[in-house]
Order: C-alpha cells, then sequence, then structure tokens
C-alpha cells in the first residue's frame, strides 16, 4: 500500500471521528484540509495566473499594457490603510463596470429570455396535448402570482398564489432530496475507498 | 466513554446499511433517464476524432460523487476515439482533472499531445470562458505541462470554440451556468453537463429549455452511463448503498413522524 493511500485513509478516518463529537484529531485533518487547500491554490494562482499572464509577459517579453492591470491589481492593497482606501474603489469600478457590461445581455438572453420562450411552449403538438407544458405554464405563473405582493392575497389571487405555495414546495423537496443524495454519494465513495483501497477488505 | 446519544445510533445504522450493501456487491439494473442517454447519444453520434473540451469545475471535496462520472464520460470519449482538451476553471479541480484524464486514457492506450491535451487552471472563470471564444492558444499560451500550446499535434489546429464540436463541464457547483451563458449563448457552443445530484435541481431548467443539451446528474447518473457503455465503475458500485441509505432514510422519517404523532396524542390527553 502506498503512503498516500495510508494518509488519505487515516485523514478519512479522522474527520468521521466527528459524527461521535468534536475532538482533536477532528480538529487536525479539518485544519489540514483548510491549509493544504489554501497553499495549493496559491501556488497554483502565482504560477499560472501572476507568473503566466502577468510577469513574464511584462518583465520577460515587455508587453507594457500589462501596467495597467498590475497598477489596478496594486490599489486593492490600499484598503489596508485608512488614508489610501479610497484609492482600492478604482479597480473594485473597472471590476463592477465591465463585470456588469458582459454580465447583462447574456443573463437576460440566457435566464431570462431562452427560459420564458421554453414556458410558453405549444399546449398541442403533432403528439396532441401536452400535459406537461400545461404544469410548467400553471408552476409558473402561480408561483409568480405567489412573488406578488403589492395586492392582497385574497379571493382567486390568493387561491392562484396557494398552488404557487405548492409547486414551491414540491421543488424545495426535490432539491433537498438530491441534496441528501448528494451527501450519501459522497459517504458511499469514501466508504468504496476505505473498504477497497485503505482495509482491502473488498475488490 | 459518553453514552450514545440517538444522533450516534443513526450515524451507526447508516454505516451499517452502507458497508453491508457495498460488500454484498449486487448489480442494480437501472432504467436510464433521457438526460443520460442524451449525452451517450451525442458522445456515440459525434464523427471519430472530433475534438471536445472537458472542463473540471469543481473543487476536492466532492471527489468521491464526481470520479465516477468523470470517468464514465472519459472512457466513453476515449473509447470513440474523440480527442480531449481538459481544463480547469477551479484551482482545486486541476490536478485532479489531470490525473484523471491521464488514468482513462492510460486505460486506452491514448497518447498526450494526440489524443488529449490538459492546459491546466485559468483563474476569473468568466474572463477565461469569454476569452476562449476568442483565442484558446491566447488564453492558454502553454498547456499544463509548460509545452507550448501550438507546439502539439491536437491542439496546433484548434483556435476558438469554432473547432470544437462541444463542452462538457463537470461540475459540483453553479460553473456549467456560465458555460450555458457565455460560450452557449454568446458563441453557440454546444454544453453537457456531469453535475452532483445537488446541483440536478439548477440545471434542470436549462436542460428543458434546450439551452444545456445533456446532463449526467450525480452517483445515479453516472451508474446508468456506465450499464450504457457497459463498464463497471465507481457508479454501479455504489448504487445498491445509494438505493439502501435511502430506504434508511425514509424509515427514519417515518419513524420520526410516528414518534412525533404519539408525542403529540400523548399531550392531548393531558
Amino acid at each position: 500500500m502506498d503512503i498516500g493511500t495510508i494518509i488519505a485513509g487515516l485523514l478519512t478516518l479522522a474527520i468521521l471521528t466527528f459524527l461521535y463529537r468534536d475532538n482533536p484529531i477532528y480538529k487536525f485533518a479539518e485544519s489540514l484540509l483548510i491549509g493544504v487547500s489554501i497553499g495549493y491554490t496559491l501556488v497554483i494562482v502565482w504560477s499560472t495566473t501572476l507568473m503566466d499572464i502577468l510577469f513574464r509577459p511584462l518583465f520577460d517579453s515587455g508587453q507594457l499594457v500589462l501596467i495597467v492591470p498590475l497598477v489596478l491589481g496594486l490599489l486593492m492593497f490600499s484598503r489596508f490603510h485608512p488614508r489610501t482606501a479610497p484609492l482600492s474603489r478604482i479597480p473594485i469600478a473597472v471590476m463592477i463596470g465591465s463585470g456588469a457590461g458582459v454580465a447583462i445581455p447574456v443573463m437576460l438572453e440566457a435566464r431570462t429570455l431562452r427560459q420564458m420562450t421554453a414556458t410558453v411552449g405549444p399546449l398541442i403538438s403533432d403528439g396532441g396535448f401536452d400535459f406537461s407544458v400545461l404544469v410548467v405554464l400553471v408552476g409558473v405563473l402561480s408561483t409568480l402570482s405567489y412573488f406578488y405582493f403589492s395586492r392582497e392575497h385574497e379571493g382567486l389571487f390568493g387561491r392562484v398564489s396557494k398552488i404557487g405555495t405548492y409547486f414551491l414546495m414540491v421543488f424545495f423537496g426535490t432539491t433537498f432530496g438530491y441534496t441528501v443524495m448528494s451527501r450519501m454519494s459522497t459517504f458511499i465513495g469514501r466508504m468504496e475507498f476505505l473498504l477497497t483501497d485503505f482495509l482491502r477488505i473488498t475488490k | 466513554m459518553r453514552r450514545l446519544q440517538p444522533r450516534h445510533w443513526v450515524f451507526l445504522g447508516l454505516l451499517v446499511v452502507i458497508t453491508v450493501a457495498m460488500l454484498l456487491r449486487v448489480p442494480l439494473a437501472l432504467r436510464t433517464s433521457p438526460e443520460t442517454q442524451r449525452l451517450y447519444d451525442y458522445l456515440n453520434e459525434l464523427p471519430e476524432g472530433s475534438v471536445l473540451l472537458i472542463s473540471f469545475d469543481h473543487e476536492a471535496s466532492s471527489l468521491p460523487e464526481i470520479r465516477p462520472i468523470a470517468e464514465a464520460i472519459l472512457r466513453h470519449a476515449f473509447e470513440r476515439d474523440h480527442k480531449l482538451i481538459g481544463l480547469a476553471l477551479l484551482a482545486e479541480g486541476t490536478v485532479i482533472g489531470y490525473r484523471l484524464m491521464e488514468q482513462v486514457a492510460a486505460e486506452y492506450g491514448r497518447t498526450y499531445g494526440e489524443d488529449y491535451v490538459y492546459l491546466g487552471f485559468k483563474p476569473q472563470f468568466i474572463a477565461a470562458i469569454l476569452s476562449m471564444g476568442e483565442s484558446i492558444p491566447v488564453t492558454f499560451p502553454v498547456d499544463y505541462l509548460g509545452s507550448p500550446y501550438t507546439s502539439l499535434p491536437l491542439s496546433v489546429d484548434i483556435g476558438s470554440y469554432a473547432d470544437v464540436a462541444g463542452v462538457i463541464s463537470i461540475t459540483d457547483g453553479s460553473l456549467t451556468t456560465h458555460w450555458i451563458e457565455y460560450a452557449g449563448a454568446r458563441y453557440n457552443l454546444r454544453v453537457l453537463g456531469g453535475v452532483t445530484a445537488a446541483m440536478v435541481t439548477t440545471y434542470d431548467p436549462y436542460v428543458s429549455s434546450g439551452q444545456m443539451h445533456a446532463m449526467i446528474g450525480g452517483l445515479r447518473g453516472a451508474a446508468e452511463y456506465e450499464q450504457l457503455i457497459r463498464v463497471s465503475g465507481g457508479g454501479l458500485r455504489g448504487m445498491l448503498a445509494q438505493s439502501a441509505s435511502h430506504i434508511y432514510i425514509l424509515l427514519l422519517v417515518l419513524l420520526g413522524n410516528i414518534i412525533y404523532w404519539r408525542e403529540q396524542r400523548k399531550a392531548g390527553k393531558r
């Protein structure tokens, strides 16, 4: 058995000890995970971002235009002193401005227009009446009515918004069910590692 | 030693259920979902030698669930002789993606540089996705191993999304959404996904609206895919344990409700 498997097996067991109660072995494994994750991310970002995209092209290839992002990046550090803190608004403004400019058109297209198109599909198609289209239509309209707060939820409007809450509950239930499934899958994956690679009980 | 509390018994019960189910190794027959079938059909019907982007957009913590999904997709792609360009938009997925591609490529005797390339990690995922739409060599001047992008036989002719058939984003979060919104909506790149079960409801509307072509969801999806490609992997091996754990949780929910109902009745009598 290689050293990596032994370390991974022992750390998995250390993390699982939390199921009994909080303890120093768990805390050690948790701190190690956080430390390794941050260290790994720092190394990756340093080598593939700062070195590859900024420092090497700027200092080795002389791409002077890169001074602009370098200065903007350095201005972010001005937040650490109260007197220079306002300068950090410049790179933040650039980020928000460019980010919003890029994001708004595509999000409007992908999240609103195309979803609306999918919602108002034909109720009757070649194969006859499409019940699922009706369910989607009723679900969208009733759920939207639930989030309309400019009018009292009473009478017909109240009943429609009540139907919306049922659709919401189905969504929450489904999402929760999938989340449980996901957590179980993670546990099963670790158990398979423990039983097969670490303890070698199964093949 | 402290006295065990009810939650400890619940955990112990789950441990026993999953361990026994995994030791039994009974294969379950699964019905393939339309989303999984669509991804299988897509890879199956692509002409041999088509170039696909595989984006490892996940963290290390979700590896137990992500691994069977990624392995199933990679096995099918390599078996069909497609050419794969791997990358990661989350730093933690970088080395995981490389190792998975290297491992599955070795199973099928594929060669680095000719059959697959790994570009590594690029920060600021939205900028990276948009930049690749304009030029992949500019976004990734060198690959993960440090070779110039244009020096590799596979990538030398791949300039942008126009030269690839699609992207398969393997994710445990919302990163596939950005592939859909920026690469799909803007560059008409076909987006497919391998996602953790917790993210299935997030991506369902995109599949329904046709913005996401197909999706494998969670360990179950991986098992369905393994069944389709006739390879026994982590998905199929874990299915009995998955089903047993769900039944166990359902029984606990029922038990909890019965206890609650009885206590309510007792309180009503008093």
